[in-house]
């Protein structure tokens, strides 16, 4: 049996991070991935398959999870192969940053300090993390340079203080309904930001730009230009000769002593054969939902309430991000500042976003965390926008006026859309363990998530999604409607495992090392305490390279210590 | 969230589609589902007619690409009992003359069945599955020579497949 330095659980934006790192320092690194590899060549724009069918992600009648919802005062539980409603986030490798829009925000200093800044929420447990901006603020900007973050960076009162001038890469190419969206918000007194994207917008390495292929985000990227952890960070740290990527891995279970792991009991998916992975140390980067349930179902003599779980915290403070979308239709008849011709120039973005929002100190509704706003073209997906003509009223609408309803709103309208983002605030009724009654197809218990969020984080949403459609009102779109609710967006899950300086009230240190183990380490989402008002894609990829360089440095003072 | 209502409403977990299909019930499958594509079909060709705006079903197959799609293993096996049950249950309610009505006919008859929820999820069920059969890539049989995007002026996005369900 092969035994390696580091063992990591998942290829997402975190595992492929802290690969990078320490594969570049000469670590002999195994990477474990359930999903399979599917090579750049093969991400077509094939809506069927990506966008309609699970061919990234598990089948729900073999893995799923069970949900608990508040249903009139009444916990529901409901199997996702029933609902439908998966919790799987790009299962190959990779991960879900294979399919990300990349739109990243760093986190704002106050963030870091939540609780000190604005108090406690009654019902919400909220502290603050155990590091500040300072520490990560490095690491933000290493994620621009190895990871490629392309933008133009532009002071606003909410935008963190930055160590280098600008980004690496200019911003991608905007369509030209910028003109009429900066000009909409500059007549509300509202500023519009560049959006940061991980999306490469210049050649890098064995990367090709951006070809604006107009199916960005839900997709695979086959030039190379959107900055997943299989682009940026696992080629790279292949190409090292270090790394040994490992696909087709299902980690059943961790075992270990009361102070170390000793090993990772996997299944080879293709063949069902298991076998167990030896390394000195184990980092979880299985998304946070998922690394929580793989320490309860690691539960052994030493840790009988799940693995690190001395403290009991562990899968407590789940949080996901909060806020809402919605729309609004420019139409060719209405259309103003700019022609319609170039509306409907497919491919290049909006690429907007909105900070104004992110602290809010109103008259009438107080002083408050707010969040941040992205605008973009709606998801240009051509089923998906078809389907949604099907109805007139509650009457489905089928014959020739279904095609001619479809000419017109292809032909003569294009609608914009915003997502709100706000914190999610963690609470006792927001919360992952596992459900020892439902086995997913090895035998392993599935995770048991409860879901429920704050009031106040629909207050925020709300408060934010008015203000975004006064911009559409102002940009002369018809057909505006925004909707916020407590239902999560399942790809943007955290918490779980939180870091803190306190063994008892914490899973993980401050530099994600489990308070009980010494060789076990968590870098998915699983370590935030609270989540900002920001997508989390950017602070994770910071957060794992730091942890990165700490654990590289680990196994130089030992090798020191050696000698 | 409980997208299943009307499958689990219709008491639909037989044994037949309780498991992974195998080659035995995947053939009693395409059996019981080919006895049902006449009506399915017919109704795919009143929704989506002739003469409109955008192709039609018959014109771009959609009756093959949804029962492609339906025995495809990627396919979400309780939408494919609720497609192959609500054409039973069209078939039961116009006494198995669906087929052989005529358009008015047809209207009142989807119409009618439209007034129940389960009519209703159902064939929206079908007129998705035939969208996607008119706008999907014509990688997977239908939009023949791309006649959906092109009704539309729309276009899928670059590189197109180069095989169904990235090879799975």
């Amino acid at each position: 049996m092969k035994h390696f330095d580091v063992a990591i659980v998942g290829s997402g934006a975190s595992g492929g991070a802290v690969a990078y790192m320490l594969a570049k320092a000469g670590l002999k690194v195994a990477v474990l991935e359930k999903g399979r590899l599917i090579d750049r060549k093969a991400f077509s724009k094939d809506e069927i398959a990506y966008c309609r069918r699970d061919i990234a992600t598990p089948s729900l009648f073999d893995e799923y999870h069970i949900i608990e919802e508040k249903v009139d005062d009444k916990w529901i539980t409901t199997p996702t192969y029933e609902s439908g409603w998966s919790f799987w986030n790009g299962n190959i490798v990779g991960g879900s940053s294979n399919f990300m829009s990349g739109m990243f925000h760093r986190l704002h200093p106050d963030d870091f300090r939540l609780k000190s800044k604005y108090g406690d929420i009654k019902g919400a447990n909220v502290v603050d993390w155990p590091i500040s901006y300072n520490d990560l603020e490095p690491y933000y900007t290493l994620v621009e340079e190895v990871v490629g973050i392309s933008g133009k960076y532009q002071n606003h009162p909410f935008e963190p203080w930055r160590s280098s001038a600008d980004f690496p890469q200019p911003p991608t190419d905007e369509n030209e309904v910028v003109k009429l969206f900066d000009a909409s918000c500059s007549t509300l007194g509202v500023v519009p930001l560049i959006t940061p994207r991980a999306v490469l917008s210049r050649n890098k390495g064995h990367r090709n730009a951006c070809y604006y292929s107009n199916f960005c985000g839900s997709y695979g990227c086959s030039s190379g230009a959107k900055s997943s952890s299989r682009e940026a960070l696992l080629f790279p740290a292949l190409s090292t000769g270090n790394l040994t990527l490992i696909s087709n891995c299902y980690v059943k279970k961790l075992e270990s002593t009361q102070d170390r792991v000793t090993c990772a009991v996997v299944i080879d998916t293709l063949t069902n054969k298991e076998s167990k992975i030896t390394a000195s140390l184990f980092v979880l980067a299985a998304q946070a939902h998922e690394s929580s349930r793989l320490l309860f179902n690691s539960k052994n003599q030493f840790y009988p309430n799940g693995l690190a779980n001395s403290s009991g915290e562990l899968g407590k403070n789940l949080i996901f991000s909060a806020g809402g979308s919605g729309q609004g239709e420019l139409k060719k008849e209405t259309l103003k500042m700019i022609t319609f011709d170039k509306l409907m120039q497919t491919g290049l973005f909006l690429n907007r976003s909105v900070l104004d929002w992110y602290f809010v100190d109103d008259k009438n509704e107080g002083r408050f965390k707010g969040g941040s706003v992205e605008f973009m073209f709606e998801h240009q997906n051509i089923i998906s926008r078809a389907v949604k003509q099907c109805y007139e009223g509650e009457k489905l609408l089928w014959g020739k006026a279904l095609g001619e309803r479809l000419v017109k709103q292809f032909g003569e309208s294009k609608s914009i859309r915003f997502e709100v983002f706000n914190d999610w605030l963690p609470t006792n009724d927001c919360f992952v363990s596992v459900d020892e009654n439902h086995l997913d197809k090895w035998g392993m218990p599935v995770g048991k998530l409860r879901i429920s969020g704050h009031s106040h984080d629909l207050k925020v949403g709300n408060y934010i999604a008015k203000k975004c459609e006064k911009i559409l009102e102002a940009m002369g779109a018809e057909n505006i409607y925004s909707s916020v609710s407590a239902t999560p967006p399942q790809n943007l899950i955290a918490g779980g495992c939180r870091f803190g300086d306190d063994p008892k009230t914490s899973v993980l240190d401050r530099n994600c090392k489990s308070h009980d183990l010494e060789n076990l380490y968590v870098v998915d989402a699983s370590f935030m305490p609270t989540g900002g008002s920001v997508a989390y894609t950017w602070t994770i990829y910071a957060n794992a390279l730091r942890v990165g360089e700490h654990i590289v440095r680990l196994f130089e003072e030992e090798k020191r210590k050696r000698v | 969230m409980d997208r299943r209502y009307f499958l689990i409403s219709a008491g639909l977990f037989t044994i037949l589609f309780g498991a992974k299909i195998q080659e035995t019930q995947k053939s009693k499958l395409f059996s019981l589902f080919e006895s049902l594509i006449p009506t399915i079909e017919a109704v795919q060709n009143h929704l989506f007619p002739q003469g409109g705006k955008i192709p039609s079903a018959k014109e771009m197959n959609a009756i093959g690409f949804l029962k492609e799609t339906l025995l495809h293993r990627s396919f979400d096996r309780d939408t494919r009992d609720f497609v192959i049950e609500g054409a039973k249950e069209l078939i039961a309610r116009t006494d198995g003359k669906f087929v052989t009505m005529d358009e008015n006919q047809k209207e009142r008859a989807l119409r009618a069945y439209e007034e129940t929820d389960y009519g209703s999820s159902w064939l929206h069920r079908i007129m998705i599955l035939t969208m996607e059969a008119l706008f999907g890539d014509p990688l997977y049989g239908s939009n023949i020579h791309q006649s959906g995007w092109r009704a539309i002026g729309i276009f899928g996005g670059e590189p197109r497949p180069t095989s169904r369900y990235c090879q799975i």
